[in-house]
């Protein structure tokens, strides 16, 4: 029976599939259904910290900031309590990174503010001496794609039934609606912060990436 | 023979890849340069604005050295190794010649774009799956293309019995195949709502389960990218060069085998500790210690190979890279395992032994077996006599002390940081702060960066000798049967 | 059905599914050894599809029908 695997290529081929596919079918399929049940109090982000995470995406802050906190006393004293599975129930994609170049971020919004991050993301090595991280001034002037924001949030309301607008959930609406929703967020956090431009730019009906970002941060609890 | 005189194999495809593999090492291995750099020298972080921002580089560099510099090396030794070994040409074939050109022009398209849209901030984030949903529609394409282009070949030859070279590239073809469609399930958020970027899309997988199918992708992304096809080289080049016979053809076939069923299950050891299922942490960490096996089981087929003719390794500096590569494939196939047993893991996990470990393997086994194999190739395609014997032996050690200082200072840094971050003092509470683990490493990413620099150095030689080989060598009358000819 | 009986299958399936290619596995092992050492099929002259590879070299074993059916 082994001279066909030898020498027919088909069957071969056939053979090399199933012992490869084997171990996905066997591994990663029967605990879907039970990964993706979200914990009590796990909430889909807003357009705004959506379109934050769009900006924390296009920058790749993931190739150097964690978003999990396993479960050691070294980690739990340094981020906070440890990470959940259902925590991670509406990140597409999950963003748990690889390396730490720089601290974990599963909780940062817990301890730090947007004054914070507005003087770290202008200039890291203000506020901690020694740093690597790059400067991101670029985030005050580039403006943040709220639109893309909320066509992922309709999208996976519709294809993958987010519960948005229910009750006790972030409200979506139509576009006309998020739009106004996230510009009266950003208002609020734009308050907090000191550099002028982006207040005026909010005042104009414009959110600066920086001002998404800080959204989303403050959204990490 | 019965095959018409005046045909032969067909090098033009083989040519083709040969330049790309030369012209994305170089872009990829300077961004990495760059990146190591920019740890050591944090001012040099923004100087290109926000496009030249560690966050903005890195896929960039990842996706250069893999799907560029690796990939392309990979399909110029296909094309190179399968005709010969199924003994059928291109030139047979009129529609798989077209298919190979198509292949290649593709392949170079989506190549460029992605350097393009990665430096603009379009990513899915997914490492080394980043390319959005266009890309991965045209990668989709070419890799079919490769598919029907390596069927094709393998249904028109000549020969009978099917070289385990060529089992290896069609793993590979296999496995990533599958891999990469099951990773990139995505919904393009533009078509869906009608609104916003028509580039961006949504992760049809949320959180753990992501996680999870993303590094049952990324683990075996190095295994069919990083792993078999290299294996695949080896085994027709070493032996080739060298005039031996494999040490033992049925361990090829045996190691082949159990690589194939145990290395996809390993892929856990990439989430242990965190929210996914115990049981396939654990499965994850045994099953990459068992891997051991196979791994090592081609690796001492390929030095036992070279049994009784040990002298070449002196002779030779095209011997000495593939029995150095298949070292650090030992090398790396025994310290991966040992990452994955979950208490080194604890320690180990995100730091910077990690990427020490990625470059032991990619710098160490990938490029030097890569460059090799474009070495032993560059006489037969070019018809000339490689160029310089003693730049070539340069190289060679430059390189492998750039290894050596890459992975050691990798080393260090990462136990110490991952010691650090761990340390309490006597009244219980955290030693260090998340900074103080940061600065400490300044001496190692310096360290680090230099042997990236060094290597860069070294292929840039290579790029050299190959370019002067394919000019100005010295043409020769008939096609070498073992050693390549090089002039000193 | 629930999680856990799933599970319990899961485990199962996974069990005997390895148990099965364990054991094909090594048949093979012992099938290659076999046909070697009775003079079957020699393997190892199959590392010459190296050496001798160029165009207008001889195949080792020609592509042919009748000898795939008998094999």
């Amino acid at each position: 029976m082994f001279h066909w695997l030898e020498q027919k290529p088909f069957f071969f081929a056939v053979v090399l599939f199933l012992t490869i596919a084997f171990a996905g079918i066997i591994e990663v399929i029967p605990d879907f259904a039970k990964q993706s049940q979200p914990t009590v109090g796990t909430k889909p982000y807003t357009t705004l910290e959506l379109a934050g995470r769009h900006v924390y995406i296009k920058d790749s802050c993931n190739a150097c900031h964690s978003q999990l906190i396993r479960p050691f006393k070294s980690e739990t004293d340094r981020y906070g309590m440890y990470s959940l599975s259902g925590e991670y129930a509406y990140d597409r994609p999950f963003l748990w990174g690889s390396k730490r170049t720089g601290p974990d971020l599963m909780r940062v919004g817990n301890y730090r503010t947007t004054d914070w991050h507005e003087n770290h993301m202008m200039n890291p090595a203000s506020v901690v001496p020694g740093t690597v991280m790059p400067a991101y001034p670029h985030m005050f002037t580039n403006i943040a794609d709220i639109e893309t924001a909320y066509a992922e949030a309709y999208t996976v309301k519709a294809v993958f039934g987010v519960p948005y607008d229910a009750e006790g959930m972030p409200k979506l609406g139509t576009l006309e609606e998020a739009q106004a929703d996230a510009m009266a967020q950003a208002k609020l956090i734009a308050a907090d912060m000191k550099n002028q431009s982006v207040k005026d730019a909010v005042a104009n009906g414009q959110v600066p990436e920086i001002v998404a970002l800080i959204a989303y941060l403050n959204s990490l609890k | 023979m019965q095959s018409n005189a005046q045909l032969e194999y067909d090098y033009s495809i083989v040519k083709a890849f040969t330049f790309t593999t030369i012209l994305f090492g170089i872009i990829g291995m300077l961004v990495g340069v760059i990146l190591a750099f920019q740890l050591a020298f944090p001012e040099l972080s923004n100087l290109a604005g926000e496009y030249g921002t560690f966050g903005r580089l890195r896929p960039l560099h990842t996706n250069g050295v893999a799907f560029g510099f690796t990939l392309s090396g990979i399909f110029a030794t296909w094309y190179y190794v399968g005709q010969r070994v199924l003994k059928m040409s291109l030139n047979e074939s009129k529609f798989l010649m077209t298919v190979a050109k198509l292949h290649f022009a593709l392949y170079f398209i989506t190549i460029l774009l992605a350097v393009v849209t990665l430096i603009l901030g379009i990513t899915t984030s997914k490492e080394y799956a980043e390319l959005e949903w266009p890309l991965d529609l045209l990668v989709v394409v070419w890799w079919v293309l490769w598919g029907v282009a390596m069927f094709g070949m393998i249904g028109m030859r000549r020969e009978r019995t099917i070289y385990v070279s060529i089992w290896y590239f069609m793993s590979s073809f296999l496995a990533v195949a599958m891999l990469y469609l099951f990773n990139n399930m995505e919904v393009p958020t533009a078509l869906v709502s009608g609104y916003g970027s028509v580039m961006h899309s949504v992760s049809m997988y949320a959180g753990t389960n992501d996680a999870l199918v993303q590094w049952w992708y990324g683990h075996n992304a190095v295994a069919f990218v990083f792993t078999t096809p290299i294996i695949g080289m080896i085994y027709y080049f070493l032996p080739k060069e060298s005039g031996q016979n494999v040490f033992s053809y049925k361990l090829s076939v045996l190691a082949f085998w159990g690589l194939m069923f145990v290395y996809l299950w390993a892929g856990g050891h990439h989430l242990i500790y965190s929210t996914v299922p115990d049981w396939m942490q654990t499965m994850g960490s045994v099953m990459s210690v068992v891997l051991i096996l196979p791994s090592w089981g081609s690796a001492i087929n390929m030095l036992l190979t070279m049994k009784g003719e040990w002298q070449q390794l002196q002779t030779s500096p095209l011997i000495k890279f593939m029995i150095l590569a298949s070292t650090f494939y030992m090398l790396s196939t025994i310290e991966g395992p040992i990452q994955a047993i979950k208490s080194v893991n604890a320690i180990a996990h995100f730091t910077d032994w990690i990427p020490g470990h990625v470059h032991d393997g990619v710098l160490g086994w990938v490029g030097f077996m890569t460059m090799a194999a474009l070495f032993h190739m560059a006489p037969r395609i070019f018809k000339r006599e490689i160029y310089s014997k003693s730049l070539m032996e340069t190289q060679f050690w430059i390189q492998t002390v750039a290894i050596v200082l890459y992975f050691t200072s990798m080393w260090i840094a990462g136990i110490t940081q991952g010691m650090m971050w761990r340390a309490y003092d006597e009244y219980g509470s955290l030693l260090y702060s998340f900074i103080d683990t940061v600065t400490v490493l300044q001496p190692y990413y310096t360290i680090r960066a230099v042997g990236g620099l060094l290597y860069l150095v070294g292929f840039f030689m290579f790029a050299y000798n190959i370019y002067k080989t394919a000019t100005s060598g010295r043409v020769l009358d008939k096609e070498p049967v073992n050693a390549s000819p090089m002039a000193s | 059905m629930d999680q856990e009986t799933l599970l319990t299958i899961q485990g199962y399936g996974k069990f005997f599914v390895i148990l099965f290619v364990f054991i094909v596995f090594y048949s093979y092992a012992y099938s290659i050894y076999k046909r070697q050492r009775t003079g079957e099929r020699d393997f190892e002259k199959y590392s010459n599809l190296v050496h001798d590879d160029s165009f207008d070299s001889t195949p080792l074993e020609k592509r042919d029908n009748s000898i795939d059916k008998n094999d």
